[in-house]
């Protein structure tokens, strides 16, 4: 499909990251045609260029928690629990050297990332991932957002997002935390059953739950979520259809539901074979995706994303950065970042990070990597991550960026997953376009088929359980 | 299958002179073109021949100087090694210096034991004979391919011959190929020489053998040598024998030229080497050559001896065995059995040119689709060397483009297959080889079937009667095993001929089979019901009647035609249930359920379904990071390359592999 000719073309734009040239390799004679000059100057329209500009969003890494949960394989730094201490919120007390030294480093890794871009908008959303981020004591918080702003600049109503943990805040810090800025709370639930939270090592119980969420209610804040965990070792279905029940109760206008991924080298992964008891099955797991779609959608929110809902306004600002394939900035141990086109991750292991700091501070090391912005990659990233969304992929866009061909191809390929209900086909007005029109379509000699067809979609919850195999369908005619 | 068909193993060489080249070449000895490279720089760089002069002088070897001989055995009788000693003894080859399977030098020759391309040699001899004085011979032993798939180059080789050395080894005694070697023999009025081999062995009983040998051939016991190869033991008169006892070639040497080509293999830089024996007449460099079959004519470039490399003499003399080197670019001209006669005389052909016969077909595929062209120039480079296969491109709607290739029989399609892949790097999938039917309609056509696809499964009128081909084929076997055997052959349809005593211990039975039956497991399933004891060979028959149907496989209502297969009616159901059960097995399962059935026209003869995948969803993007995830997309969208779809179905390569495996 898209492997014709391949012919480099070599683009320098404005607003480029210091000391780097891109190099774009065009993958085919329909990009070149469809990629004429004017078209290449306005580019900011474009989805190849999209990645380009200065980016306005930073994702900050807190990897302190108390101890590992089995299925976790992020870059963590486990404190060690605390059962012997009084009150369990001092845990990360304020001179914890570990801490403190590691804010330090991540605070000169801020300022050593300096930028050329001609424009240097401010930062519209932060988002404080971990670990658990809860843990780091708000006036070291107050030191990352301040050198964030006097790096780059923060917009009045930036979405500040802190990942919280229950049982390691309790209504002062979270007001402290909020003063400083923070926004937006997600709160990492997983369970609502005291056997599950213990079989999968979390550090708190239900009864820290509840209190959590009574923090994040007397506290006022507004824009919240809930994480939960589906398909943990022993959940019976009523576990997580009661788990589901009481998060809706609960109110937050933000729900996020991940299905348990046992990975290599964890707890779990050493344990556990996926499918297999105490897993649930596939069947099982696949039940469990279904009843939160349906659960959560009855009760108002909005599947938005494979593993998202939300309520009216309040989808996750910064999560949707990623699902756009915009830039974005990224600190701290093991994150990665997306900027000028490249995906660039940091040292996972702390001894490394440090040198990395080092390195940057005196120049030696480049803090958005290096290399070749292919657009194959581009393109593979963008149908990856528009298909996760329940708006889908833009077929105008993507035709406009990598040509109407490659656009038919994709329709091509999915047209037995039309028929079947795995894809849905929209029209510009996101009127459904059935699946013989769309047959109609693939078999004529239309050139643009995303004159017709505007938006292909994954089913909820269908296609969205099969998206790795639908996705991986495309991979193969945008990037044989 | 197939390491074990009859087979027989090529001539042994040492080859000194060369060593440093042949190391030098050592990388290149998987392409089979390199075969004609050594020959080529050994030709030119042996010192004893660098002069544009022959040092040999071939007028001093009139016919009855010359004894053309061949060696048969069966398997692991000791051919081989029997060979390499005589050709030190006359000083052909150095003793030492051989290297083991020197000259199998195709990979698939080394590996499975077997020779697919002749090789010969010429030896001269000084035969001492009691109070007289010695004289000098010339002795041609000419190879044989001994597999029965070759057996029309092997009768070719053998017409070349007068006389051969039956060899047997002491303990195991006579075997279905020594049989089926011996009748080959025979029927083209060979003298034979009987040979017990390995006499050495501790489990040696050549009396036995040789009882053997007066029943099933009527050989008289007197005249079987005695000797064993690895020791040397009795190996001094062999040559007399083959002197005394085998006539010289009867040419006429006055006559005009006449030669049989009974071998050619394909030179870089020399193009086409023809192997040819002089029947009449005699032959010099610079003569203007045609060959009767393939009307095309030539001039000779160089002409000489294997001795055992190629070695100019400048002339070849009535009853002489060598080399000729015309500028023929492809071994397609050069048919076995071909006769070649000096340009503007008038000659009788040689009897016995056949145009090769294919047995077996299969559809030959790309594995990754987008390989086409490296596969038809795969092939195209190894049909240079082996004119007897057939190509005819094809296309399916399951597999894409490929072809239909026709062999002589199993081991030539293994062979080919494998030498393929190796010597080539090319990921094929082949198809259920089929064996040629003939079909006939209520209005009186008639079909030939080489491809089960090409069949209809629905034809507009009723199919009348059905013929396949049948070999009659040969089983020797301990007499315990004989039950079992029976049972097997007669579950194969096969019809029984013989039943006799070999003596005590051993049976021979002789059936006929349909060589559909025998086409893929059979001789495993022999094997393994006599815990290896059996010995087996076939040979082709005639067309019988048959009643046979398609058996079509159906993926989710839509047929395969790669999957397509003819059987006997009754052995559909079973093979249809074993064909979806293995599908299942090797099917991942899909987006949406699949229904896999086998059908006999529209009639559902078998059926099983693949449940729907239910999940296959990464959760979490954690961060940003997308990397990790975007790997095992791209994973699986490698996976999905290694897949064959067919309507909305994804086929792993494996299940064409493995459907293959079911009879």
């Amino acid at each position: 499909m898209l492997k014709t000719t391949i012919s480099p073309i070599i683009l320098s734009f404005a607003g480029k990251p210091k000391a780097s040239r891109f190099i774009f390799q065009a993958f085919n004679k329909v990009v070149l045609q469809d990629t004429t000059p004017s078209a290449r100057r306005n580019a900011s329209t474009n989805l190849t260029t999209l990645h380009q500009g200065p980016p306005t969003s930073a994702y900050v890494h807190l990897p302190f928690c108390r101890k590992r949960c089995h299925y976790c394989d992020f870059p963590i730094l486990a404190l060690g629990t605390s059962s012997s201490s009084s009150n369990v919120y001092e845990e990360g007390k304020e001179d914890d050297p570990r801490i403190t030294n590691y804010v330090d480093l991540l605070v000169r890794e801020i300022k050593a990332t300096r930028t050329d871009f001609d424009a240097n908008p401010n930062l519209e959303t932060v988002f404080f991932g971990g670990g658990t981020p809860s843990l780091v004591p708000p006036k070291l918080v107050s030191l990352v957002l301040e050198t964030l702003t006097l790096n780059f600049g923060l917009t009045p109503d930036a979405e500040i997002s802190m990942e919280m943990d229950p049982g390691t805040f309790d209504g002062q810090k979270l007001k402290e935390l909020m003063d400083l800025g923070v926004n937006r709370v997600s709160l990492g639930v997983q369970a609502f059953q005291d056997e599950l939270l213990k079989a999968c090592g979390r550090a708190h119980g239900v009864s820290q739950v509840y209190e959590a969420i009574e923090f994040v209610k007397e506290c006022g804040v507004e824009n919240w979520s809930m994480d939960l965990i589906s398909s943990l070792p022993h959940q019976t279905l009523d576990m997580w259809e009661e788990s589901l029940r009481l998060a809706i109760q609960s109110k937050p206008n933000h729900v996020s539901v991940y299905d348990l991924q046992v990975e290599q080298g964890t707890k779990f992964g050493n344990l556990y074979t996926p499918g297999q008891s105490p897993l649930p099955s596939e069947t099982q797991s696949a039940e469990f995706y279904k009843t939160a779609s349906s659960m959560l959608r009855g009760a108002g929110y909005e599947h938005y994303e494979v593993s998202s809902y939300s309520k009216g306004d309040f989808k996750c600002k910064h999560n949707l950065i990623y699902w756009k394939n915009k830039p974005f900035y990224a600190f701290g141990l093991g994150s990665a970042s997306y900027v000028g086109g490249l995906r660039f991750s940091r040292p996972r292991r702390l001894k490394e990070y440090t040198n990395y700091v080092a390195d940057l501070e005196n120049g030696a090391a480049n803090w958005c990597g290096t290399g070749v912005v292919d657009l194959k990659d581009v393109a593979t990233d963008i149908v990856m991550l528009s298909f996760r969304t329940s708006k889908g992929l833009d077929l105008k866009e993507f035709g406009e960026a990598f040509g109407s061909e490659v656009v038919k191809s994709i329709c091509k390929v999915y047209e037995p997953y039309v028929e079947s209900g795995h894809i849905v086909c929209l029209d510009d007005m996101r009127r459904e376009v059935m699946s013989d029109e769309v047959n109609t379509l693939v078999a004529s000699d239309e050139a643009k088929i995303e004159n017709h067809v505007r938006y292909l979609r994954l089913k909820d919850p269908d296609g969205f359980l099969l998206s790795n195999e639908l996705i991986s369908l495309a991979f193969g005619v945008v990037a044989p | 299958m197939g390491s074990m068909y009859r087979a027989s193993k090529t001539l042994k060489s040492s080859r000194r002179a060369f060593s440093v080249l042949s190391n030098s070449l050592k990388s290149n000895r998987r392409d089979p073109l390199c075969i004609g490279l050594y020959q080529a720089y050994g030709f030119s760089s042996d010192s004893r021949h660098s002069s544009k002069e022959p040092t040999i002088d071939l007028t001093q070897f009139p016919s009855e100087k010359i004894r053309n001989f061949s060696i048969i055995a069966h398997i692991d009788h000791g051919k081989s090694t029997l060979a390499d000693r005589l050709m030190e003894l006359t000083g052909t080859i150095k003793k030492g210096h051989g290297q083991p399977q020197y000259l199998d030098k195709l990979q698939v020759e080394r590996e499975r034991g077997i020779t697919v391309k002749a090789q010969t040699a010429t030896m001269f001899y000084e035969n001492k004979v009691k109070d007289q004085e010695a004289s000098g011979f010339l002795l041609n032993l000419i190879d044989t391919p001994g597999h029965v798939d070759f057996s029309y180059e092997v009768s070719r080789s053998l017409s070349a011959c007068q006389g051969a050395l039956l060899v047997v080894d002491a303990a195991q005694g006579v075997q279905a190929q020594t049989v089926a070697n011996f009748y080959l023999a025979f029927e083209s009025n060979l003298t034979i020489v009987p040979v017990i081999n390995k006499i050495d062995q501790p489990t040696a009983d050549p009396e036995r053998v040789k009882a053997q040998l007066k029943s099933m051939f009527d050989l008289d016991t007197d005249d079987v040598l005695l000797v064993s190869a690895k020791t040397g033991l009795g190996l001094e008169h062999v040559l007399p024998a083959v002197i005394e006892r085998i006539p010289p070639p009867p040419g006429i040497s006055d006559s005009p030229l006449r030669m049989l080509l009974f071998d050619s293999f394909f030179n870089e830089y020399k193009g086409v080497i023809c192997y040819v024996s002089v029947v009449d007449g005699m032959l010099t460099k610079g003569d203007k050559v045609s060959f009767a079959a393939s009307g095309q004519s030539y001039e000779v470039l160089d002409v000489g001896i294997m001795h055992p490399e190629l070695t100019s003499t400048g002339m070849l003399l009535t009853g002489q065995v060598g080399y000729i080197v015309t500028g023929m670019r492809t071994t397609k001209e050069a048919r076995i059995g071909d006769t070649i006669y000096r340009t503007k005389t008038t000659v009788e052909p040689l009897p016995g040119f056949k145009p090769v016969r294919h047995m077996v077909f299969s559809g030959v595929y790309p594995a990754d689709g987008s390989d086409f062209e490296a596969l038809s120039h795969a092939i195209e480079k190894l049909t240079c060397n082996d004119a007897s296969v057939s190509v005819a491109k094809e296309t399916s709607t399951a597999l894409g483009m490929g072809f239909r290739c026709g062999f002589l029989g199993l081991l030539h399609m293994d062979v080919f297959h494998q030498r393929l892949e190796q010597e080539y790097g090319t990921q094929v999938i082949s198809t259920i080889p089929t064996v040629p039917y003939t079909f006939e309609y209520s209005d009186g056509t008639k079909l030939q079937v080489q491809n089960p696809a090409a069949l209809p499964s629905t034809p507009k009128y009723r199919v009348t009667a059905s013929w396949e081909p049948t070999v009659i084929a040969t089983i020797i076997l301990p007499s315990e095993y004989v039950g079992a055997v029976i049972n097997l052959c007669s579950d194969r349809r096969g019809q029984q001929l013989e039943y006799t005593f070999i003596d005590a211990q051993r049976v021979f039975l002789k059936y006929q089979l349909p060589l559909r039956e025998i086409v893929v497991d059979f001789y495993d399933e022999l094997k393994s019901i006599t815990s290896g004891y059996a010995s087996f060979d076939y040979e082709d028959a005639e067309y019988q009647a048959s009643d046979l149907v398609k058996v079509d496989i159906l993926l989710n209502g839509q047929a395969v035609d790669a999957l397509a297969t003819i059987v006997h009616k009754q052995k559909a159901y079973r093979v249809g249930k074993e064909l979806v059960e293995k599908l299942k097995n090797y099917i991942d399962r899909q987006m949406f359920e699949v229904m896999i059935q086998a059908a006999i026209g529209s009639k559902i003869i078998a059926r099983d379904t693949i449940s729907a995948m239910r999940k296959n969803v990464l959760a979490k993007c954690y961060g940003g990071d997308i990397t990790r995830k975007k790997k095992l997309l791209e994973k699986q969208k490698e996976g999905k390359k290694r897949m064959k779809r067919v309507g909305s179905v994804d086929i792993p390569h494996e299940a064409f592999q493995q459907i293959l495996k079911v009879s």
